[in-house]
């Protein structure tokens, strides 16, 4: 049944309940694992003046967020420096939510983006347009973790995310009841060790944080700018041509330009290798949320949805 | 630029960045706090509370702070780029697959220490010839072979076989392994890092075999004191090698080693850490602090390689110009290992050394030990009682010494009763053997024979006689070169003679140092054109290769393997005012092989006495085995033109 102001641009009435589940059924159906809707007061009271969802698309009326599977299994078991080539798999999510704009656009009339997750050249390397992660857990799909507040949910563990702004009206959801970060064990291992597993084997040792007497997070505490320089090689570019300039002579130009390091940086540049901007992914290959909540892992994914095939089957 | 605009533009200055750039960078979204969980809970009163703590937009920090957005982007960046290293990227290749990044382990790339300047100093003198390098690597005769690569390979495959047996205890493989790891840790918690020097005099103790392998497993370089050096003898070594860390014992007889090398620190500017074994003293640190695991296991952050340095060994050389010999993995350990099985040595095998752990000699026992697995039995120091109660009680089956120890022993009557059973291969060298000493030892080895085996510290075992050579062999010769050795006899043009004649042995192969260590002269003068290393002894090399040695043409003497020039000893001698001239010259000894026999030229007064000599030398320092034992009086030294000596006239009248 339609609702009330919930039109599409023709006109024509549209039920926001029924196109909700249209929206994020289009999603999972597509390869998201979970969908829904933020609330946009809630984004507008905590996102910051210019990276509120209308200074992007002036007539936006829903947020719709949606996250991918994180890795495959057989990811956590390779070495980092060949996870920092491949390990990121969120294209897939923006390839969703790209169809998923073109998809409301058809279904609904109602025009739609799929908002970009880059960062916003005005503000330098460690700012989003958007946050993706704001509208993800606000939408009640992830919440934020010890480790440097990356979203986990704790049946998928770590997904990949992405958003669409749309005219059309959709109900918003609700943020995740309880926060599955930390685990158990992890509270173990804190207060035996004063440091989460995240924490413990981060190579930048960039996180840190508290757990409160009932085992929540009282404290995260994330020098991003570490885990950048540890992931992110372009920041190192500019670095290594000034070296260079500054170079006393041709042999020490040559040295600092043709080091091995820097051969290797120039061959990644050439290649467009993710190696220049993907994480380490070791908090995440220590987490026990990222890695073993019931469906992180696409193995037992595919066992429970064949598990649960064979009952309908049986049924 | 920022935003198209220039600094001078947007108006910031290095002061503004001094005063803000610190605040700016801890308001973005470099780092990031958060108290609880406000935004999951919708609680926007808290969130609020915790903004800054979020990471803040440029835009908002320029409304907190005062400055206009243009001036925070700028100067945000500016901080941000002063920050960024370069290097944190390879943290990532260390990690994953089973591999966890451990904080307590981790040094930095840009944080490893780069070894000092005397240590590159060290690692230059080692330069080989290539072609001769490709070969022994194409051959297999070097490979990577470490004393630390062989100990854990053992305590690995064999946890539990005895590594070390001594008169009161033993250690595992597994045992001496930890003991070693965190030995060495605590060295490197010192300081002593990659191609360090540090200097031993110890006996043959576990501490001292911990101790030599824990140096080498921290990457640094041994050089070793011998026992019964004192301060004089120490100081231009400790100098010379730029040893940073001494260890010794607390005492030895009335000789304080620690004390007198505490004294020497202001004139030894990179010696920082003396470290006593055995006992504590003000003002060092006890190697038992070092022995006590902390529960940590530091692994080396550079482990070393076969091409590393790790012994730096002093051979007769004068105290202005000592000769330092630096040795490698790459020779030392390829003579060993290709050396145990020519010895017969396996894991099951025995090993006892009477020669100190600070000759090669009694260091080459370590090293087969170590290429097989097999067991150390330690005899702390030699006596003839010592050695034969070794012999019986913990059943050595190869034994390492010289002559003298064994004629000491024979002297004594010591050996005529004892269970010599288990001895399989009785190894001597030191010294030229006399046939009869080695005809009259195998005679008592009822399962076992003798071996005689020549080396030098410039090369380790040079050659040797195999189990199952004639006695007439054993007895008359020092057998063939060692494998992936060659050796020569040349006449003065240094043309190589036929088999049978005499003249002057020179050697080439895997176990050949480079060079001496800071010292060009020697260098120049120790080898040929075309890479033979002129040992200066004569010698004689039959049909079959066996060599035997002849004599010397240099002037060292060499009382009961103990070898020492008897420059500095002559120096302080003409500096005696009873004595005009002075010079040592061997005579040869039936049990140590040689002994100093001192030539003076009298000066003024009474004509001196040989013990007043030995007392005036021992007050200057000298050690006990190297006073003069004769003293014949000249009316002149024969002389050549240029006015030195010619000591081979000089003769002892009996
Ligand atoms: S991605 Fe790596 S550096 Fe960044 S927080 Fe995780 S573990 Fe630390
Ligand atoms: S390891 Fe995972 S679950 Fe544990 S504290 Fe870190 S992020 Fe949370």
């Amino acid at each position: 049944m339609a609702q009330a102001g919930a039109s599409g641009r023709r006109g024509q009435s549209i039920d926001p309940h029924e196109a909700k589940e249209a929206v994020l059924g289009y999603c999972l159906k597509k390869g998201a694992l979970a969908a829904g809707v933020a609330d946009l007061d809630a984004i507008n009271r905590i996102a910051p003046p210019g990276h509120r969802p209308a200074d992007l698309m002036p007539r936006v009326k829903s947020v719709i967020a949606l996250g991918v599977g994180g890795q495959t299994q057989g990811a956590w078991t390779v070495p980092a420096k060949a996870m920092a080539y491949f390990g990121s798999t969120e294209t897939r999510a923006y390839t969703v939510a790209y169809g998923l704009s073109f998809f409301i656009e058809n279904r609904f009339k109602a025009r739609s983006i799929y908002c970009p997750p880059d960062l916003d050249n005005e503000e330098g390397p460690r700012v989003p347009l958007q946050s993706l992660k704001l509208h993800a857990e606000l939408a009640g799909i992830g919440a934020r973790s010890l480790a440097g507040d990356i979203l986990l949910h704790p049946e998928f563990g770590y997904m990949y995310f992405a958003s669409v702004f749309t005219e059309l009206e959709l109900p918003p959801d609700e943020p995740m009841q309880t926060n599955p970060c930390p685990a158990p064990s992890c509270v173990d291992l804190f207060r035996k060790q004063g440091q989460t597993p995240c924490m413990k084997f981060c190579p930048a040792q960039c996180l840190s944080g508290d757990i409160d007497e009932h085992g929540q997070q009282a404290a995260m505490h994330y020098e991003m700018s570490k885990c950048a320089e540890l992931s992110e090689q372009y920041e190192a570019l500019p670095r290594i041509l000034s070296a260079a300039m500054a170079a006393e002579d041709a042999a020490a130009r040559e040295d600092v330009l043709s080091d091995v390091d820097n051969s290797m940086f120039w061959y990644k540049m050439s290649v467009g290798s993710g190696g220049l901007l993907a994480q380490c992914f070791e908090c995440m290959r220590v987490c026990p949320i990222a890695t073993r909540s019931p469906l992180a892992d696409p193995i037992r994914r595919a066992e429970a949805r064949e598990a649960a095939a064979n009952q309908d089957g049986t049924a | 630029m920022t935003f198209g605009l220039s600094k001078d533009q947007i108006g910031v200055t290095e002061s503004q960045i001094d005063t803000f750039g610190e605040l700016i960078f801890q308001l973005s979204h470099n780092v990031q706090d958060r108290r609880g969980d406000p935004v999951r809970r919708k609680d926007f009163t808290d969130y609020e509370r915790q903004r800054a703590g979020f990471g803040m937009s440029d835009a908002e920090i320029a409304e907190r702070i005062g400055l206009s957005k243009a001036q925070v982007t700028a100067i945000r960046n500016i901080v941000e780029r002063r920050k960024v290293r370069t290097t944190t990227y390879y943290r990532l290749n260390e990690l994953g697959g089973g591999k966890r990044f451990r904080a307590d382990e981790f040094v930095a790339p840009e944080d490893r220490p780069a070894p000092s300047g005397k240590a590159l100093a060290l690692r230059t003198a080692l330069q080989f010839d290539p072609d001769r390098t490709r070969h022994y690597v194409g051959q297999c005769w070097w490979g990577n072979d470490t004393l630390g690569g062989w100990l854990q390979r053992h305590a690995g495959e064999r946890p539990d076989h005895e590594a070390v047996a001594w008169d009161g205890g033993t250690l595992s493989y597994a045992e001496l392994e930890k003991q070693v790891a965190t030995v060495a840790a605590g060295l490197r918690g010192l300081g002593i890092g990659s191609g360090d020097v540090v200097a031993v005099q110890l006996p043959n103790t576990a501490d001292c075999l911990v101790a030599y392998l824990a140096i080498a497993a921290a990457g640094a370089v041994m050089t070793t004191i011998y026992m019964p050096y004192r301060t004089d003898e120490i100081r231009p070594l400790l100098a010379h090698s730029g040893a940073r860390a001494f260890v010794c014992p607390p005492q030895l007889d009335d000789f304080s080693p620690p004390q007198a090398v505490l004294s020497l620190k202001d004139d030894l500017a990179l010696l920082e850490h003396v470290i006593t074994v055995g006992g504590a003293v003000d003002g060092c640190i006890a190697f038992d602090a070092l022995k006590s695991p902390d529960g940590k296991r530091t692994t080396a952050v550079d482990p070393p390689v076969a091409a590393d340095p790790f012994l730096l060994l002093y051979t007769s050389g004068t105290t202005a110009s000592p000769k330092g010999v630096p040795l490698n993995y790459h020779t030392m350990l390829s003579n060993a290992r290709l050396g145990a099985p020519e010895h017969g040595f396996t894991a099951n095998d025995r090993l006892l050394s009477a020669a100190p752990f600070g000759h090669l000699f009694g260091l080459y026992s370590i090293h087969l030990a170590l290429a097989v697995g097999a067991t150390m039995v330690l005899l702390p120091a030699f006596s003839p009682p010592g050695l034969v109660q070794t012999l019986t009680a913990l059943k050595p089956t190869g034994l390492f010494a010289a002559p003298a120890h064994i004629a000491a022993c024979l002297g004594m009557g010591l050996l005529d009763d004892a269970d010599l059973s288990s001895l399989k291969l009785a190894i001597l060298s030191g010294a030229q053997v006399p046939p009869d000493l080695a005809r009259a030892f195998d005679g008592m080895l009822p399962n076992g024979s003798v071996s005689q085996l020549w080396g030098m510290t410039e090369l380790q075992a040079g050659t040797y006689t195999r189990p199952g050579d004639s006695l007439d062999v054993v007895a008359g010769s020092a057998g063939r070169a060692s494998p992936g050795a060659e050796i020569r006899v040349v006449d003065e043009n240094n043309t190589p003679l036929p088999a049978g004649e005499e003249g002057e042995l020179q050697v080439r192969g895997v176990h050949l140092f480079s060079g001496y260590f800071d010292n060009p002269g020697a260098n120049a003068a120790a080898f040929t054109d075309d890479g033979w290393f002129r040992t200066g002894d004569l010698a004689v090399v039959d049909g079959q290769g066996n060599m035997t040695l002849t004599g010397r043409s240099k002037d060292i003497i060499n009382r009961g393997g103990v070898k020492f020039n008897p420059l500095d000893i002559e120096r302080l001698l003409d500096q005696h005012p009873r004595v005009a001239q002075s010079a040592i010259v061997p005579v040869p000894d039936d049990v140590l092989g040689e002994r100093a026999c001192v030539f003076v030229v009298p000066g003024e007064g009474d004509p001196v006495t040989l013990e007043e000599l030995c007392a005036y030398l021992l007050e200057n320092g000298i050690a006990k085995t190297k006073l003069p034992e004769r003293l014949e009086f000249i009316d002149a030294m024969p002389l050549t033109a240029t006015r030195k000596i010619i000591k081979g006239r000089l003769k002892p009248s009996r």
